[in-house]
């Protein structure tokens, strides 16, 4: 869970800071662009899933019955879960939580993380140093810690998680877009602009802004793969969305009791689960390539 | 540099002592205690649970509590353990122990593995720098706690000879403590070796690309040699610094694997005690936690500014 | 390797029937003249079949909780009883039927209720060498009931005047009043447990007269407990070692015995214990007695539950039956106050008021009460590391839905779940299963109005709390049992709680290899001390 998120935040850091080398390019279509339509039509494939998923999916997730963990047949593809729900109909629909919860999340996130990186990064100083320690506070914590205090706190409901996912990912986010400002606003037209007397704020919209977003596009995408990992591990932890909504990571943790007697209870969620953070890693590199964010100086 | 290094450390400590006051406060914001806690469902009179606060101190003032608490952990003394009647040091160090093996164990194999991928993908080429990003990509798309259910799944299936919950102490037989470690450490390291491929593979390809490099080539140097003596050289100091800041990671970050695994390392202690209040506790491990990362991230950056400063110079 | 012969295990099982007194013909031994009872091993289960018991040789049991503490008089967590239960004995116990027999105490004699006289075993020793007297017995109490101490069983012996030393075999017991209770908390392992007279630091150092000795703990890992040579039963206990290995996870504890890491456990989910000895015939699962209950709490304090035709219209909208079928796949039975291992304990079929399924007439009854469109009844509360209790949830969620009651399922982490609970705060609904005490009084306590659950209840019936007071000092078993039955169909007339399903705290599950061991609805692993391996 914290591992590869706080990961990230590293390499990125790190990362944008130094010039990635060129990948060999001698195919007709760059490798970049093969993994963008492939991430592209992957997320499609999820999107059309998770908004028609009470249309796709055969049962009410939620409805229990009598055959518990039933072995797959045509009634149930998946079979039946330990209380008696079709484990397909809770797959399909169980996507629309966690995917939810995901993209409300880092769009959190990356709002908070653009509004203090660019803050710590353009205006530094004593700023800088204030906003980066305190994201290091946030940074330092175990991410559980903070998931259990609002969740026992606040209680276990979306909006709750959507908040702490978003805390959580804020000091990364932070991260990604302080490095490029940093170097940015030493560029010779944003001294040009200042010598003509625009102001701070027109300087960070107009010639700021556009030179980090390529950067935060990936992490964005690679942020959206890592939420997947962390909503998950909540549930798996008994901290997800309060049922009776299904959702992946509470699936996975409510079948491993089981998983030697049914085990596609278990690897169903875990595939949906690899499923959805592949396609924002696919995204990810097929936008770090076409974006060629490695260059950014 | 020297003054760097100064504010660097200065900062350091403020940060744990922040991240200490935070969590002290946070802890003890959660609605329930450790008293009503584990009495659980009993009836047990309300005056009973009144004696066992004060007798934990429970009954004082937060900020004074606070202050009790820092000015016995600065001198080293974290307390006892409400649960175990333990010291606090006693009862995590040996799981910090386990914890830490276990991500030294899980360091070393993401490193074999995330170095021979990436050194593949940087020197190959063409397919094989394909193949060893479509498998890295793939590969972190795996949580370590999906891994970690499968592998017992698969063990528990078609392997049941192989002991996968037979936790063994160090010191009573180092091998089966070892053994029995590998495969928790596996599904800790997929992840962390695709970070170091990449990083292998960028820091390999943009030090081949350097002067003394191809001067090295030019000269006719075995490309083993080469491999060897300028690349590898040149491109282990961030390939070192990522596995640092990895491994560092791990240690608050395998708690889902210790449970999974049923190791009593300090992912695992900390959920209980966050469970059952064990306030001492979590107060402790926190702050370890933390330090760990907080001191890593102070050595990477002085550590970077003095690439830096190398650089410049 | 001490060989048992068949003659001695068999003439053992009978002494055993003998021994297996109901409290009744204990009570009428003990009046006509106080005749030794001798405490003999009960082989219940090893009945010559098996071959004769083997001494020697280690049982590894998966453990769900650390023990926190080990002091019997200190402690108030339920994880310690587990492992208080085979380090110390009391003066009676409880046998694999739930009835009482000797233990450290041979007999005692009752000149009239309020009085007990015991006459003690001679020739026990503690771990630690000290003899066992009257005097050790006699520290127990007084250091209970010392307020200085603040032991949770001063309110289990609050009846309890003075306990005098009247020679070094024989203690007095006086009573402030009859107390049909007093005999059951002296039977329970935790709650009446003899603890050495001027040994410091049982907590962590504890010293009884138990079959096994405390080895090593290393917290989290594992709890090892040696045989103890000197034990008082003859040629108990058979096994040299028992290992407790500490599997948080309920996962990982099946996955553990299924790889046999570990040679018995308990699991909290009927249906992997069930499906696992289905799969694996040489699983051994013994549910036996239930002992627990899944009470659903209402807070009768506020609109609408102040209201008892809602609170009625809620019970029959709820079909225990599905409940009990879904979630416990039919190893449980319907529920009401008393578990069945308790006197006057309901046996899930008899009739009570308000238990039929009919959602049609709970749809009346709220329209009677002014919700002719159904109602909202908030958030529903329950253990959300309970894995059980969340799934009843949610089918309680569907079967009352189909009755027009809607609740929001609001999983909850224990901690702050306990507050709510033990303070009446929480909105409207709340779930948290009832574990077994050692008196039935213990559960009624939980609706006394001026107790501390009463009152967060909200519970406020003067004939309820006198009848809970007279059932207690009815020392009459039969007369008590039919006292118990009349509190539970009052509480359920009144709804004052709704139970929805009784089943045993844990599945036990064991090896086939382990023989000799019985679960005991008391919720401790007491027969460790009679079980042995067979390889």
């Amino acid at each position: 869970m914290s591992d590869t998120v706080h990961n990230t935040a590293h390499n990125n850091d790190k990362e944008a800071s130094r010039p990635e080398a060129v990948a060999p390019r001698r195919l007709p279509f760059t490798s970049g662009q093969v993994l963008l339509v492939l991430g592209l039509v992957m997320l499609a494939l999820m999107a059309v899933v998770t908004i028609f998923a009470p249309l796709i999916a055969p049962y009410d997730p939620a409805l229990t019955s009598a055959s518990s963990l039933a072995a797959p047949s045509a009634e149930h593809l998946l079979g039946t879960d330990s209380i008696g729900r079709d484990v397909l109909s809770r797959l399909i629909v169980g996507g629309r939580t966690t995917l939810l919860i995901t993209s409300v999340a880092v769009f959190l996130a990356l709002a908070a993380g653009l509004v203090l990186g660019l803050l710590s990064g353009y205006v530094g100083g004593i700023v800088d140093d204030v906003i980066m320690r305190v994201l290091d506070v946030i940074f330092a914590f175990p991410v559980f810690l903070l998931a259990i205090a609002v969740v026992a706190g606040l209680g276990p409901s979306v909006p709750n998680l959507i908040l702490t996912i978003a805390i959580v990912y804020t000091p990364a986010m932070a991260r990604v877009v302080r490095g490029p400002v940093l170097s940015v606003k030493q560029w010779d037209h944003v001294e040009a602009a200042r010598s003509i007397g625009m102001s701070e704020l027109r300087i960070v919209l107009r010639h700021v802004l556009p030179m980090v977003v390529s950067p935060i596009v990936v992490a964005t995408s690679l942020t959206l793969a890592q939420t997947i990992f962390t909503i998950t591990a909540l549930s798996f932890l008994g901290l997800g969305p309060p049922p009776p909504d299904p959702n992946w990571g509470g699936m996975l943790a409510e079948a491993r009791q089981f998983m030697e007697l049914a085990p596609l209870t278990v690897i169903a969620p875990a595939g949906a689960i690899v499923f959805a953070t592949l396609t924002f890693i696919v995204l990810a590199n097929g936008l770090r390539e076409v974006l060629d964010v490695g260059s950014v100086r | 540099m020297r003054r760097m290094v100064i504010a660097r450390l200065a900062w350091t400590v403020a940060i744990l002592l922040g991240v200490s006051f935070v969590a002290f406060m946070l802890v003890r914001a959660l609605p329930g205690d450790f008293v009503q806690t584990s009495a659980g469902a009993q009836n047990v009179a309300s005056d009973v649970l009144e004696a066992a606060r004060r007798e934990l101190g429970l009954d004082r003032p937060l900020l004074e509590q606070y202050l009790i608490w820092l000015g016995n952990a600065v001198r080293g003394d974290f307390g006892y353990s409400f649960v175990t009647r333990q010291p606090v040091v006693g009862e995590i160090l040996p799981r910090f122990v386990v914890t830490f093996q276990l991500t030294l164990i899980a360091g070393l194999i993401a490193m074999a593995m995330g170095v021979a991928t990436g050194l593949a993908s940087a020197r190959l080429r063409g397919r094989a720098d394909w193949i060893v990003r479509l498998y890295n990509g793939f590969i972190l798309a795996v949580p370590n706690f999906v891994v970690a259910t499968l592998i017992v799944l698969v063990v528990g299936l078609y392997f049941p000879q192989i002991a996968i919950f037979n936790y063994t102490p160090f010191f009573t037989d180092p091998l089966a403590n070892i053994g029995g470690l590998l495969l928790p450490a596996l599904s800790l390291a997929l992840a962390v070796s695709v970070t170091i491929s990449e990083n292998t593979r960028a820091a390999v390809l943009e030090v081949s690309g350097q002067d003394f490099v191809m001067v090295a080539r030019a000269k006719g140097l075995l490309p083993r040699t080469v491999l060897a003596n300028y690349l590898m050289r040149n491109a282990l100091t961030p390939i070192v610094t990522v596995t640092g800041l990895q491994v560092a990671t791990l240690l608050g970050g395998s708690i889902l694997v210790e449970t999974i695994f049923a190791i009593p390392g300090m992912g695992q202690y900390l959920f209980d005690s966050i469970t059952s209040r064990d306030y001492p506790v979590i107060q402790a491990i926190v702050l370890l936690a933390s330090a760990v990362v907080v001191i890593v991230n102070m050595f990477v950056d002085i550590a970077y500014a003095r690439i830096d400063a190398r650089a410049q110079s | 390797m001490l060989k048992r012969t068949q003659t001695i295990a068999t003439a053992t099982d009978e002494t055993a029937d003998a021994c297996a007194l109901s409290r009744r013909s204990l009570l009428r031994l003990g009046l006509t003249g106080g005749a030794m009872l001798m405490g003999m091993p009960a082989f219940a289960a090893g009945d010559g079949k098996d071959g004769a018991p083997v001494a020697g040789g280690t049982l590894t049991i998966g453990a769900d909780a650390d023990p926190i503490g080990l002091d019997p008089t200190v402690v108030t967590a339920f994880s310690s009883a587990d492992f208080i239960a085979l380090i110390y004995s009391g003066l009676l116990r409880w046998n694999a039927k739930m009835e009482i027999e000797p233990d450290l105490a041979v007999s005692y004699e009752m000149p009239d209720e309020k009085t007990y006289i015991f006459k003690l075993r001679q020739g026990v020793k503690f771990h630690n060498g000290q003899d066992f007297t009257a005097e050790d017995v006699k520290y127990t109490f007084d250091r209970i009931l010392d307020p200085a101490t603040a032991s949770h069983l001063r309110a289990q012996y609050s009846t309890v005047t003075a306990v005098t030393v009247v020679d070094p075999y024989t203690v007095k017991f006086e009573l402030e009043s009859a107390d049909a209770a007093f005999l059951n908390y002296l039977a329970t392992a935790d709650d009446g447990a003899i603890v050495p007279k001027g040994v410091e630091n049982l907590m962590t150092d504890p010293v009884g007269t138990g079959p096994f000795i405390f080895g090593s703990y290393q917290p989290n890992q594992q709890f090892t407990l040696n045989a103890n040579p000197d034990y008082y039963e003859e040629g108990l206990p058979l096994l040299s070692t028992v290992v407790f290995r500490f599997y948080k996870d309920q996962s990982t504890l099946s996955s553990a015995l299924r790889s046999k890491a570990i040679d018995m456990t308990w699991l909290k989910d009927p249906k992997v214990a069930a499906l696992m000895s289905r799969t694996s015939p040489q699983l051994v699962s013994a549910p036996g007695q239930t002992s627990r209950t899944f009470p659903i709490w209402m807070n009768l304090k506020a609109a609408p539950f102040d209201d008892v035709r809602v609170r009625r219209a809620l019970s029959l909208a709820t079909d225990r039956e599905a409940c009990v079928q879904t979630v416990l796949s039919g190893s449980g039975k319907v529920g009401a106050m008393l578990p069945e291992s308790h006197v006057g304990g309901y046996d899930g079929t008899g009739e009570m008021p308000y238990y039929k399924h009919d959602p049609e007439a709970a749809k009346k009854l709220l329209a009677e009460a002014g919700y002719p469109d159904g109602i909202d009844l908030g958030e529903y509360i329950v253990v959300a590391a309970n894995a059980l209790d969340v799934a009843c949830a949610q089918i309680l969620q569907q079967q009352w839905q189909a009755a027009g009651i809607t609740v929001k399922l609001m999983p909850m982490e224990t901690a702050p779940l306990l507050n709510h609970w033990s303070s009446g705060t929480w909105p409207t609904l709340l779930s948290v299963a009832l574990s077994w005490t050692p008196d039935a009084d213990a559960i009624f306590q939980y609706l006394v109005s001026d107790s501390k659950f009463g009152k967060a209840v909200g519970v406020s019936d003067d004939k309820l709390d006198a009848m809970i007071a007279e059932a207690r000092s009815e020392v009459d078993t039969e007369k008590r049992a039919a006292r118990n039955m009349e509190i539970q169909k009052h509480i359920a007339e009144n709804a004052y709680i709704l139970q929805v399903y009784q089943y045993p705290l844990r599945w036990e599950i064991w090896w086939d290899s382990i023989k000799g061991y019985e679960p005991l609805a008391a919720n401790v692993r007491s027969f460790v001390r009679t079980a042995w391996r067979d390889e």
